[in-house]
């Protein structure tokens, strides 16, 4: 591999982990403050990739679709979670795994039902269209290193919120006591539907960056949850930090074993998390 | 008594027999027969997942790992073109995987609840990919199986597998030890250690119970179990892929489990015909079956957590109370 591949993929790895960032953020950030296992925190980033396809066609901006998709992703997020989420607070792990199981058959119906089955594609935004030449021969899609920057600037922006902010210390307060936090006199079930809500954004933006790289087709969802799984594995449940560094580190494993080790590229990241787990069972950084 | 409670001796002396007649009444409609067949193999698949997680309390997401294992475990190690024999394969296959078992578990069950799950999915997944890349063993296609074993015993063969009436009750015959077999164990002073670690495991562990090593044997023999399931289904369909190792598949037999009632064992066998059932129906009427399917699972989480067996038992309860 001489070092302008590498380069490449290096830069492809780091901007594929960024995205998966920004999934898994909003899983790791569910699971910390409420405790919930979130399956159908995939379905959320096809749902973001769908309406991002189906707004580009009927409104022809990409800006104005991605807008359009994160404000329904955030209803639909409080809808889900006043209506079904709700009910899990008190309810055993497996509980959770069904009922959202359950909400992956209806996501997964009602994508075929609107959108039917056939793989859809977006198209780059003609602004962000354009390559930067590396070599003679390859050239880097500016739109890529657009994913990236708008990734960065979206953990930046999360990092604030919840480091600076009176709704980010909620966020930390509720993860640690719930019980304290309600005594104090805050409306805990409403700082919940936030955070879900949010957490549902971040999967649909997500899918809505990545529909122009990626090809929109049914079960992505599942595909990108379980490698979320992985990451906050890896960086430990509940832990935004952590999901940061398990998502750049799958990001890189995943890339570069698909150019070493072609065959066993798809399991690598699983091996590797497997390895991160008999040195630390908790994750790297658990709380 | 095995059985226990009215609904479990109701659901026996209803079941079986229905079962044994079953082909009769089908005057040997092949598609009817196989479909049967295939809720039998199913249903011993979801009964050792039952096991785990109804009287375990391990709740696994990983458990189609060892479905597939069957069956992939069968293409590498029999013979393309020469028939083996089944019950010496049965034993080959059941003691690998819980081998594999053994060595997963040593890792897998170091961790409980949400890790738990989501480390027994990366597993599941990493077989999944390993069999889908390898060109060895056909890839997403899968492998087929042109020969199938025969099934003597000191040289008396008691079932034809290419008869799809002699599979069925082979399968049938699995299924009913599979049932005897967990009663067994969950009444056996063995099952009394694993209600005890459910209960209190900090208790059971003062009381000398080494848990740990009681939890692994559980998921040792339900492995072995459901790697049994995954061997006949390959037989009856002569062909392995990895969709049998995908996490939909351990995802339905959750399903199913609820659909049942999580932790009575039988209740296995009434939610998979009931979500086969279910499947069949919905998907001749509709194609977006899985929009039905999906409520009702929802439905069944919210307001009927017991299952059907659940709701037998207290069916028939109450006309014990009155």
């Amino acid at each position: 591999m001489d070092s302008t591949l590498f380069i490449v993929q290096l830069i492809n790895g780091i901007q594929y982990g960024l995205v998966l960032f920004l999934i898994a953020s909003g899983l790791t950030l569910v699971f910390g403050v409420m405790g919930i296992l979130n399956l159908a925190h995939g379905s959320m980033y096809m749902v973001g990739a769908y309406l991002a396809w189906y707004f580009v066609q009927h409104t022809g901006s990409f800006a104005l679709s991605a807008f359009i998709s994160a404000v329904i992703a955030l209803c639909i997020g409080v809808v889900v979670e006043r209506t079904l989420i709700r009910q899990l607070y008190r309810r055993n792990h497996l509980d959770q795994v069904l009922l959202t199981i359950g909400m992956i058959f209806v996501f997964n119906a009602l994508q075929s039902l609107l959108w039917g089955n056939d793989p859809l594609g977006v198209e780059v935004p003609e602004a962000l269209a354009a390559s930067i030449p590396l070599t003679g021969i390859i050239e880097y899609p500016v739109y890529r290193i657009f994913v990236a920057v708008f990734c960065i600037v979206v953990a930046a922006a999360m990092y604030y919120v919840i480091n600076k902010t009176r709704l980010g210390m909620l966020i930390r307060a509720g993860e640690s006591n719930r019980e304290m936090v309600e005594c104090l006199g805050v409306d805990i079930s409403r700082l919940y539907t936030i955070v879900f809500a949010i957490g549902v954004m971040l999967a649909a933006v997500a899918g809505v960056v990545a529909a122009p790289i990626s090809s929109i087709v049914p079960g992505m969802g599942e595909h990108i949850l379980i490698s979320c799984f992985v990451v906050v594995v890896i960086g430990g449940m509940g832990s935004i930090k952590g999901a940061f560094v398990g998502a750049l580190l799958v990001g890189l494993v995943d890339t570069f074993a698909s150019v070493l080790v072609p065959e066993l590229s798809s399991m690598m990241i699983y091996v590797f998390m497997a390895f991160v787990l008999l040195l630390k069972p908790q994750g790297l950084f658990s709380s | 008594m095995l059985f226990k409670k009215r609904a479990e001796r109701l659901f026996m002396w209803v079941f079986f027999p229905l079962a044994l007649l079953m082909p009769m009444f089908l005057e040997q409609n092949e598609y009817y027969v196989n479909k049967l067949t295939t809720i039998m193999i199913l249903s011993i698949f979801v009964m050792s997942l039952d096991y785990l997680v109804g009287k375990c309390g391990l709740i696994t997401l990983g458990h189609a790992m060892f479905y597939g294992l069957g069956g992939y475990l069968f293409v590498i190690l029999a013979p393309e073109y020469e028939a083996v024999n089944f019950w010496v394969y049965t034993f080959y296959i059941c003691a690998i995987s819980a081998a594999i078992a053994l060595v997963i578990g040593l890792l897998v069950l170091r961790t409980s609840g949400i890790y738990m799950i989501m480390i027994t999915l990366a597993f599941a997944q990493m077989t999944f990919y390993y069999f889908s890349g390898s060109i060895d063993y056909g890839g997403t296609d899968g492998v087929f199986v042109y020969v199938k074993p025969e099934t003597s015993i000191f040289g008396l063969s008691l079932f034809d597998l290419d008869n799809p009436t002699h599979f069925y009750y082979l399968c049938l015959l699995s299924l009913f030890n599979t049932l005897l077999f967990f009663k067994v164990l969950v009444r056996s002073q063995f099952g009394r250690v694993v209600d005890a670690i459910q209960v209190n495991p900090g208790r059971t562990t003062a009381l000398g119970y080494n848990i740990f090593v009681y939890k692994l044997m559980s998921y040792v023999v339900a492995s072995a179990l459901g790697a049994y399931a995954g061997y006949l289904f390959t037989l009856q369909y002569g062909f392995v892929n990895p969709s049998m190792l995908s996490w939909t598949t351990s995802g339905t037999a959750l399903v199913m489990l609820i659909l049942g009632g999580i932790g009575s064992i039988y209740g296995a066998i009434l939610g998979t015909i009931t979500y086969e059932g279910l499947h069949y129906t919905l998907e001749h009427w509709t194609e977006h079956w899985m929009l039905f399917m999906g409520g009702l699972i929802i439905l069944m989480v919210m307001v009927f957590k017991k299952g059907i067996a659940g709701f037998l038992e207290d069916l028939l309860e109450k006309r014990d109370g009155k």
